[in-house]
């Protein structure tokens, strides 16, 4: 039983890597040469590698019994997994394909990043045995999920306003700033959440809600940046070039929270 | 006619001061600050001893780091100041839009008007929250092993650690650590119960985390065949002979299953104590004279003195806390991410459902 959840995760695991390879160049085809069968073949594709990737997180989660959000490879395969499903709502709320040129990428690296990670099943530590774990690891996966749309969303802005006339078929640049705000809105309403729960969990575990250990630090640097974009848009109007590039300088924010501070600077976050 | 002026002068100068200190671009320049600060204090180690910066940074970026409070951001003056300042702004600002939200709701019933105010005023709580915390909030550490009871700090309660138990699985990987724990007040009433890693155990307004754990040995010292005294010490700790205070034992680490790694430095093979051997060092006027392994129960002989080392035993280490802010932060979150929801979500469905009525009054 155990090797056929190992085979069939690891199977659906390569696969959804694939699939989401195979999805970035349809949705490059598809912004290049713009035919409509190429489109819905993206998008296809993009379905059948969430499904995969679905797939992959269900059976570990069920062999593992518990949910696969503790390790750098199951919160890796959670991340992507996340932006795999905020782009498939807004792709379906803005009817806006082209965003898939440039999140597909990003969800293979970051997909391609966790093939790379240890995809040994451990039992978990005692601090993270807490049904704390799946609201605040959930709330990181949306919130993320949402700056990565926002990201992907103002990188085609960018290269839009850098090159008129590229990208043709792509909304509006009004369209493109609001479906921007909307995503970071969102972000930033889980990652508030996140880091609530996160702040109840360790009131839990270790007695204080906030330790200034690099992860919350890092967290916060993000929040703040975030909550700068949000006044400036909300009270000083800004749209655009600037937004757009906040977004971006925000998402890289989001990685080095993720992957940076993990990996970089020891804290109570850097389960190994 | 002179003072009116110079009183008019005084309130222009306040008001201009608020305006600024209520203004956006002073709360950009706070957040800007507070971010390169939150930065700076994650990638500069915190706390660490003074010479650590010396050595890891060079006498003068050492001494800047210092002198800057880099070392301790977060505790530092100058964030606090950081802090207090946006608190200030926090409050300048919700004052000064309580009205003109209050006046819009009155006139729309649009309840996502609320959404920013609440947001601020969540936050702003939330910090005062955390730093009324930094005052009051009470800790306390003690450590044992089981069957010991000890007096908890200042609190004037009494903690008996009846067991400590750390569960293993066949990997050897720790399941749980837990502590069978009784704290005693000064009537006399008790509370027993188990603290576990995110389990912690409620008695008496604190909550005791099982917080780590160590080995300690006890310690038999011996004069001339005689038993001088008996110590419990933990691992990183020291004891010696009274008579000699110049001559102590230190216990450096203890390795239950000890044996040799790939390298050829001393590991455990396991966390069972199935080959034990204590890891000493044995100092004498301040200076290391001699450093070795011992098995329980083998003497070590210096200056006339015979050290044996014991029963060692596993210990814990219990946190207990209390913080009479948690409640007011907790509750300052909710009020936050209320805010946050009322000025995403409501606002348009709110917008949405009025030009929905406004349609349908058209048609009517």
């Amino acid at each position: 039983m155990d090797q056929l959840l190992t085979k069939t995760e690891n199977i659906s695991f390569m696969a959804a890597l694939v699939a989401y390879l195979v999805t970035a160049a349809a949705y490059f085809f598809y912004a290049v040469a713009k035919k409509e069968w190429a489109r819905k073949a993206a998008y296809g594709l993009m379905c059948l590698a969430f499904g995969l990737q679905t797939v992959s997180i269900v059976v570990r989660g069920f062999h593992a019994g518990r949910l696969p959000l503790t390790n750098q490879y199951e919160f890796a395969n959670a991340f992507a997994w996340g932006i795999a499903l905020c782009f498939l709502i807004f792709v379906r709320k803005y009817k806006f394909d082209v965003l898939g040129t440039f999140i597909a990428p990003v969800i293979f690296l970051i997909i391609g990043y966790a093939s790379m990670q240890s995809r040994e099943i451990h039992e978990l530590m005692p601090a993270l045995q807490s049904s704390w774990l799946g609201f605040h690891v959930s709330m990181a996966i949306i919130g993320y999920g949402a700056f990565g749309v926002a990201f992907g969303v103002a990188l085609a802005f960018l290269i839009r306003d850098t090159f008129p006339g590229s990208l043709a078929g792509i909304p509006n640049n009004e369209t493109l700033d609001r479906i921007i705000y909307r995503a970071v809105a969102l972000g930033f309403l889980f990652l508030t959440l996140c880091m609530v729960t996160g702040a109840i969990w360790a009131k839990k575990a270790w007695g204080t809600y906030w330790n200034w250990d690099p992860k919350e630090t890092w967290s916060l640097i993000t929040w703040l940046i975030y909550a700068i974009f949000l006044h400036l848009r909300l009270r000083k109007g800004m749209t655009g070039r600037k937004a757009a590039i906040f977004a971006v300088a925000g998402f890289l924010c989001v990685i080095f929270t993720y992957v940076g501070v993990n990996t970089l600077i020891a804290g109570l976050h850097s389960y190994k | 006619m002179h003072d009116t002026e110079m009183q008019q002068d005084r309130t222009g100068i306040v008001r201009k001061i608020l305006r600024f200190l209520s203004g956006m671009p002073f709360s950009f320049a706070l957040l800007v600050i507070i971010l390169a600060a939150c930065a700076a204090g994650s990638i500069i180690p915190q706390g660490k001893t003074l010479s650590y910066y010396f050595d890891a940074y060079g006498a003068t970026k050492g001494g800047l780091l210092i002198g800057l409070k880099l070392n301790d951001v977060f505790h530092s003056a100058w964030f606090l100041l950081l802090a207090g300042l946006l608190c200030l702004n926090l409050i300048l600002c919700s004052i000064s839009r309580f009205g003109k939200v209050l006046a819009a709701f009155r006139k729309t019933k649009h309840f996502g008007l609320w959404g920013s105010w609440l947001t601020h005023l969540g936050l702003l709580l939330l910090i005062v929250s955390f730093a009324a915390g930094q005052f009051l909030a009470k800790e306390e550490v003690v450590y044992g092993i089981a069957g010991s009871t000890q007096p908890l700090g200042r609190t004037g309660l009494m903690l008996t650690i009846d067991s400590f138990n750390v569960s293993l699985r066949d990997d050897y990987t720790v399941e749980q650590y837990t502590a069978g724990l009784t704290v005693t007040d000064k009537e006399g009433r008790t509370v027993s119960g188990e603290a576990s890693v995110n389990h912690p155990l409620d008695a008496f307004g604190y909550s005791f985390y099982q917080d780590s754990m160590g080995w300690a040995s006890w310690v038999d010292i011996f004069k001339d065949g005689q038993l001088v005294k008996t110590d419990l010490i933990c691992a990183g700790e020291y004891t010696g002979p009274d008579e000699l205070p110049a001559l102590a034992l230190f216990f450096n680490k203890f390795y239950p299953d000890f044996g040799l790694d790939e390298n050829g430095y001393f590991t455990s093979k396991t966390p069972l104590p199935n080959n034990p051997y204590c890891l000493y060092g044995i100092y004498y006027e301040g200076s290391l004279i001699s450093m070795n392994i011992t098995e329980p129960g083998a003497p070590i002989d210096v200056h006339g003195y015979s050290f044996v080392m014991r029963d060692p035993t596993e210990y814990t280490l219990i946190v207990a806390r209390t913080d009479p802010a948690a409640p007011a932060a907790a509750a300052s979150a909710a009020i936050l991410i209320a805010g946050l929801v009322l000025a995403f979500y409501v606002r348009p469905w709110e917008e949405k459902r009025r030009k929905e009525n406004g349609s349908a009054a058209d048609k009517d």
